[in-house]
């Protein structure tokens, strides 16, 4: 038999929604923990190194290195550290193409959630 | 120690379906045999729990609703357990549950996937994007190979493993398939064949990825008391752990060492009252040709992982042998029945009746280690030979 489903999903994004919002601007929004200070990005609503379930949201500027990266037929990824984050976070490259090892958070394509990274040189940093 | 009887079992082969048979056939297949196996009828079930990954695969909610009902089976315990890949171990442990807590006499535990026929490879590569974290990788397009690689490049630079070791895997694994009539992959491949198929996410080439499989497989689960000959001969689950890790890759210490591994396998080891030394054979979620060693590492059954692979330790022969079955790699990969028929080759292999390559003695413990994300859910068991 054949069957065809096609869905459309409106997903709510709860206490995420700053973020989601500075994504789709192209910019950086971290979460902070206020009793520990570990800042996360993407950002956890609570704190993975103490627990804390109190966090500020606080910008990065966007840049990211990249420590590991794969490439596939269908684009490119990389495990990258952005400037001010503790820990790694996965990331698709919107330049796949380039070598750089390192980028800058780009406006997600189609408006889809997710990390992108536009891969530049360092003196293409116009922030 | 647990004291459930794993009193019989049975699988159906694993592969793409092209004889248009459909999982509800395969279930039934399973079921009926596994119930054979163990020397009972149909109507002596009275629990089952079916794993199945995803309604995006099966196209059916409710499954265990409805395979009770295509197995004639009615006024039952019924219910579904999912958890990623390690969908159908983590409804062993739920049937193992149901039997400790005399919530059942005998369970009978179905997993089945239909991950090769229903649906494009391109459909169930993106389904399986989400099963990370949808909001922040999956919709990025990111791949589970994308991910596995990723963090594989971390263990090879913090162990010195390398691709030949992972050709090594992924060539043992498919030689060890062609004993097991049930394989998806049973081929007579070398080393180079894998260096000469197509890199999907570099380290990792097509042959160094486990396959999409459609099948199913089935244990029934008792206690002695409820068997009869109160389970003369069959292995028994000793011992059972399951540990969680940071969903998010990067937010992992350490990306490249699957390290809720360990806690699962402590867990269980302590329920078996055993050591890691003890483990003579082990069934190992190997996704990847390098997550095995990854998986290895985790769960502590080598001091030096890399060394013990290269020493021959994990092949047929060796002190510890590891997918004989052919693993995810040879055997194939029907999500929600992987774990389970990984619970039953260890069963199989300690009452030494295994349809496949047989071990050379059949040791006291066995271990079936299986995970959904990249070692995000772990499940560990260890199984105990009848004394
Ligand atoms: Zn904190």
């Amino acid at each position: 038999m054949k069957y065809r489903l096609t869905l459309d999903y409106t997903v709510p994004e709860g206490t995420l929604a700053p973020y989601f919002d500075a994504l789709r601007q192209g910019q950086a929004l971290a979460a902070q923990c206020t009793s520990c200070a570990a800042t996360s990005f993407p950002p956890r609503p609570i704190c993975g190194a103490c627990g804390g379930r109190e966090m500020n949201w606080r910008d990065l500027t966007g840049r990211a290195g990249v420590v590991r990266r794969t490439d596939t037929e269908n684009g490119a990824f990389a495990l990258v550290r952005f400037d001010g984050a503790d820990g790694l976070a996965t990331v698709a490259l919107a330049n796949p193409a380039e070598r750089q090892a390192a980028g800058r958070l780009a406006v997600p394509p189609d408006a889809r959630p997710g990390l992108w990274l536009q891969l530049e040189n360092e003196d293409d940093d116009h922030a | 120690m647990s004291g459930v009887v794993v009193a019989g079992g049975a699988m159906t082969p694993f592969n793409r379906r092209k004889d248009g048979s459909g999982m509800r056939d395969w279930a039934r297949a399973a079921f009926f045999d596994a119930v054979a196996d163990a020397r009972l009828e149909a109507g002596d079930i009275d629990a089952l729990v079916v794993a199945s990954e995803s309604d995006f695969f099966t196209l059916q909610l409710n499954p265990a609703a409805l395979i009770a009902d295509e197995l004639g089976l009615f006024g039952i315990a019924a219910q579904r357990v999912e958890g990623g890949g390690a969908s159908g171990h983590l409804a062993v442990h739920a049937g193992a549950a149901m039997v400790m807590a005399g919530r059942a006499r005998r369970v009978a535990v179905v997993g089945l996937e239909p991950s090769a026929s229903h649906l494009p490879g391109a459909a169930v590569g993106a389904l399986y994007g989400l099963s990370f974290d949808a909001w922040t990788d999956g919709m990025t397009g990111i791949d589970s190979t994308s991910l596995y690689a990723l963090s594989v490049q971390a263990f090879m630079e913090e162990t010195g493993a390398g691709q030949d070791d992972f050709a090594a895997i992924a060539v043992r694994n498919r030689q060890n398939a062609r004993a097991n009539p049930n394989a998806h992959l049973p081929l007579d491949i070398a080393a180079a064949d894998v260096a000469a198929s197509p890199v999907i996410a570099q380290p990792y080439r097509r042959l160094d990825c486990s396959p999409l499989s459609d099948g199913a497989a089935c244990v029934i689960l008792a206690g002695a008391a409820g068997l009869p000959d109160g389970g003369a001969g069959r292995a028994r689950i000793a011992g059972m752990g399951v540990a969680n890790d940071r969903v998010r890759l990067g937010e992992r210490a350490r990306p490249g060492r699957f390290e809720a591994k360990g806690v699962a396998m402590r867990r269980a080891l302590a329920e078996a009252g055993a050591t890691a030394a003890e483990i003579g054979l082990a069934e190992i979620y190997d996704s990847y040709s390098g997550a095995q060693l990854q998986a290895l590492d985790g769960l502590g059954l080598a001091g030096d992982v890399v060394g013990a692979e290269r020493e021959g330790v994990f092949a047929a022969d060796g002190a510890l042998p590891v997918n004989l079955s052919g693993g995810l790699l040879g055997q194939g990969a029907p999500v929600g029945a992987t774990g389970v028929a990984q619970v039953l080759a260890c069963a199989l292999q300690l009452e030494g009746r295994y349809f496949g390559r047989r071990v050379a003695t059949p040791p006291r413990y066995a271990l079936a280690d299986t995970h959904g994300g990249v070692a995000t859910l772990n499940a560990v068991s260890i199984l105990e030979a009848a004394r």
